[in-house]
């Protein structure tokens, strides 16, 4: 079969173009949602006359209603539906739904090129951001001072779990879901997305999930924190009932947008894109979303599991009927865990990727970077207890667990040693994206090394628990993590939007927020090697001086991050236009015209070798001559020709 | 470019330009690493007040020397890289590329064989630090202790002394200690900073904690578990005294001895 083959497209039977789907926009979604919000509330408080789950109940079918009403009204379903009644999407729909010549309006809708939901997910994961981000400050705020009365307890406990939740889903999707989107099917020369209409539900879940997430605040709040542990969550107030059916909402975008991403990369890499040719950041996004496959589903059991206790009764984690809180501690880490290389092993693939073509080398070591990568995915769905040690589950296998863990240093270790090994001799270009790498590696290694400590059981002991926890994530997943996003983000800035980031507002960013980044938790290692837990709206005066410097290197982060967000509005308004590679880089994305058409490649490219070889000389032989597909062509013959 | 080609002249790698300042730079690293090593963990945690709190110190600080020169490479390499080969200008696409390094066998399988040989220290470090820490106290018949958690206060209750009940822990010197945790309501976990110990209180469950407090003082007991409105209130003094100061608080509280 040739690749033209490939890509006819089955005659369409039944159904004039058009019809409803036209005329559907977030706007009608918003009022669908409502809609169905307000039926399932009248209808299931007549259905639920059982007083002591009443409350629940209401809430959680609102929430329910509001996402089935939103998906609906925004047109999610119009495809399947049409196809089910026998009048599949025409070609002109299906061009329709893809957003072709409508301008602006295409983000506003449920539109399934893959470009536009890879914007669309960096907008969301800024918004994202800035409301965790927002939270922080509020956060450290109240902590300037032992008894600085800023925040009530429960505010401040509310804050605390709603800070933690938005952060940890934000940077879940802060680089699968933006340049997953945008930049892999680029990357290997593909069209699009293999479902373009599941990429687009994975996007619209989430814009579903936010609305559901923060009306927490507005039902008493969460009292336990992101983790959700119970059987306090089986005791709170309806916010935890926002908080259960957000993580199904969510975990439903996640299996929708692992499948989706998984199946792209698998079957759809250009002719002659070998795995041995396919680039890093292409293994980096595979990895996360293999991982998330199978964590998040544990996350959605666990909270299924909660839901009939809180609404049913059900009692699977309240132990005078016979539940077992640490039931859900091991299926929420089960999904924890795991989800902290979700989180890492794409945004270092990014700078993996991004370091090569900045320092004019070839990668080092692809191959310890790709087998580094898969050995960390397959170990870390082996340490999840780990973050059980003082619970006094199962002191037996703390031993077995500690083995595990220690053991992932070594493959991580692997990745600093493609990273540094990049680095080595090369033509070292300062640019912001590689600014990243370095800022990166100075976080990464510090934040590595307190998890050390962390993963020997007799000081998790005495550590876990306290700030020096909190402190030790955040370098992970903030320090390396986020600061692989923002590399990600200005390296591909000039493809996805067009134009350039401004440098100066760029670089007074960075140092600001990396300054501050060091300063914010290094104070809050001091004061839990002190002894203050986390998670405490007051504290004792012995921890006031560490305190003082995090929230004073916390208001630096957040300046940092107003001018970083100034600074992308800006460009992406008015900043210099760019050129098709302004980084002379050899990946596919960059050999395809800004704005990227609908289609991507005029010809379907054929790749002889990866896309690393800066510095070698260039093959003897030409390249074959590719296979001519044109663009947009529906009889896929070669309209180029 | 002057550097890169002398390390190419020089003989062996090891007398290249790069190879003896990179040297020189993780010495320096490594030397500053070790002396905070030495000097800033054991200032933070605090004096030890129990035996296991003695191990806990003795762990960080192990554990941080040896993590020095791991860092120092990384360190480095980060300011040595900056500082040598960064180019001045912008790129255009006529420069020339660096040198074409796919990987080099030595170096990778060193890398590799010094990072499992760390991995290696640390486990066996670890476990040996575990059972000792875990391991029950055979000395002398440890004093038992019921631990309870309820929002937002903690119970102390001695069998052995008659049932006494107090909100206040009090403890014998250099007697080993055990403490069975539960709670009555949500999760708590039962923390004593300054001995090194903590176990979560779970409802329905008990789980155990030991050590053996070796200096005498008032110390701090705290809920390291979000347990509600008041966690950050779920505070309370553990009193470490002389033996006898112990049997006469037991009786003075209507226990027997």
């Amino acid at each position: 079969m040739t690749v033209a083959e490939t890509y006819k497209t089955d005659p369409v039977k039944g159904g004039p173009d058009g019809g409803i789907m036209r005329r559907l926009n977030v706007g009608t979604g918003i009022a669908a949602g409502i809609i169905l919000a307000f039926v399932a509330h009248r209808v299931v408080g007549h259905l639920a006359d059982d007083h002591v789950h009443q409350v629940d109940v209401r809430a959680t079918a609102t929430m329910v209603g509001w996402a089935i009403g939103f998906m609906a009204g925004l047109g999610a379903f119009t495809g399947p539906f049409r196809w089910m009644v026998g009048k599949d999407l025409t070609h002109a729909d299906e061009l329709f739904l893809a957003g072709k010549d409508q301008g602006i309006g295409r983000y506003f809708r449920f539109t399934t090129d893959h470009k536009v939901v890879g914007i669309q997910y960096l907008v969301l994961t800024m918004v994202m951001l800035g409301a965790g981000g927002t939270m922080a400050m509020l956060i450290r705020t109240d902590l300037i001072s032992p008894n600085s009365g800023f925040l009530g307890p429960q505010t401040y406990n509310s804050l605390v779990g709603l800070h933690g939740l938005t952060m940890i889903l934000a940077t879940i999707i802060m680089v699968t879901g933006p340049f997953g989107n945008f930049v892999v099917p680029l990357m290997i020369g593909a069209r699009d997305m293999a479902f373009p209409r599941l990429n687009a539900l994975s996007l619209w879940l989430l814009v579903a999930m936010l609305p559901v997430l923060y009306s927490a605040a507005f039902l008493g709040g969460i009292p336990m924190g992101w983790v959700g542990y119970t059987p306090i969550a089986d005791q709170g107030p309806a916010g935890v009932d926002a908080y259960m059916v957000a993580i199904l909402i969510f975990a439903v975008s996640t299996a929708v947008a692992g499948a989706n991403i998984t199946t792209t990369i698998v079957t759809m890499r250009a002719r002659g894109m070998t795995w041995t040719r396919t680039p890093i950041f292409v293994y980096g996004v595979l990895a996360s979303v293999v991982l998330a496959l199978p964590a998040f589903p544990m996350f959605m059991a666990a909270e299924i599991l909660l839901l009939v206790d809180r609404l049913m009764g059900g009692g699977f984690y309240v132990p005078n009927r016979g539940g077992q809180p640490w039931l859900y501690q091991n299926l929420f880490w089960l999904m924890g865990h795991p989800e902290v290389y979700v989180i890492l092993i794409p945004a270092v693939a990014a700078l993996m990727e991004l370091t090569a073509v900045f320092a004019r080398k070839p990668l080092y070591s692809f191959r310890v970077a790709v087998l580094s990568i898969i050995a960390i995915v397959g170990l870390s769905v082996t340490v999840w207890a780990h973050h059980m040690f003082a619970s006094g589950w199962a002191p037996d296998l703390n031993g077995p667990f500690m083995l595990t863990t220690e053991m992932i240093s070594i493959p991580t270790g692997g990745l600093f040693l493609v990273i540094l090994g990049t680095l080595w001799r090369g033509r070292i270009w300062t640019t912001l994206p590689l600014m990243c790498t370095y800022a990166m590696l100075w976080n990464f290694i510090i934040g590595g090394i307190t998890g050390i400590y962390l993963s020997d059981v007799p000081l998790d002991y005495q550590l876990h628990g306290s700030m020096f926890v909190t402190a030790h994530f955040h370098y992970t997943l903030m320090g390396a993590g986020l600061t692989g996003a923002i590399g990600a983000m200005a390296y591909w800035f000039p493809k996805m939007t067009g134009r350039m980031l401004g440098k100066t507002s760029g670089f007074v960013s960075f140092w600001l927020v990396q300054i501050g980044f060091n300063v914010t938790f290094l104070g809050m290692f001091m004061v839990g090697m002190e002894g203050q837990p986390r998670r405490v709206v007051h504290y004792d005066a012995a921890y006031h001086t560490g305190n003082l410097i995090s929230t004073i290197g916390a208001y630096f982060i957040g300046t940092g991050m107003l001018i970083l967000l100034y600074d992308v509005i800006a460009s992406w308004h008015h900043g210099a236009v760019a050129p098709i590679n302004p980084w002379g880089a050899k990946t596919l994305e960059w050999t395809v015209p800004n704005p990227v058409p609908l289609e991507n490649f005029a010809v379907l490219p054929v790749v002889t070798e990866d896309a690393y070889g800066y510095g070698e000389p260039a093959e003897a032989e030409p390249a074959p001559v590719p296979a001519r597909v044109g663009a947009g062509s529906d009889q896929g013959e070669g309209a180029m020709t | 470019m002057s550097e890169t080609e002398l390390t190419r002249k020089a003989s062996h790698w090891w007398q290249s330009e790069d190879a003896r300042l990179l040297g020189g730079l993780w010495a320096v690293f490594t030397v500053l690493g070790v002396i905070f090593a030495l000097i800033v963990p054991d200032h933070l945690m605090g004096r030890s007040a129990s035996n296991t709190m003695t191990e806990v110190e003795r762990t960080f600080t192990a554990f941080s020397v040896a993590s020095a020169p791991v860092a120092a490479v990384v360190w480095a390499l980060l300011v040595y890289s900056l500082w040598k080969w960064r180019r001045r200008g912008d790129w255009t696409p006529d420069d020339p590329d660096g040198p074409p390094l796919r990987g080099h066998g030595w170096a990778t399988g060193l890398w590799m064989f010094a990072s499992s040989a760390l991995c290696l220290f640390l486990l066996v470090w670890g476990l040996a630090a575990l059972s000792s820490v875990d391991s029950p106290a055979t000395a002398s018949t440890p004093l038992e202790i019921d631990v309870t958690g309820q929002q937002w206060i903690w119970t102390f209750s001695y069998p052995d002394n008659g049932g006494v009940e107090s909100e206040d822990l009090y403890l014998p010197v250099n007697r080993p200690v055990v403490f069975r945790v539960t709670s009555d309501d949500v999760i708590h976990s039962f923390w004593v900073p300054a001995m090194g110990i903590k176990v979560d209180a779970n409802p329905g469950m008990t789980t155990t904690t030991q050590t053996t407090p070796d200096r005498l003082g008032v110390y701090h007991v705290k809920c390291a578990e979000l347990c509600g409105l008041l966690h950050a209130d779920m505070e309370t003094d553990a009193h470490v005294v002389s033996s006898a100061d112990f049997d006469s608080w037991a009786s003075a509280q209507g226990g027997s001895q």
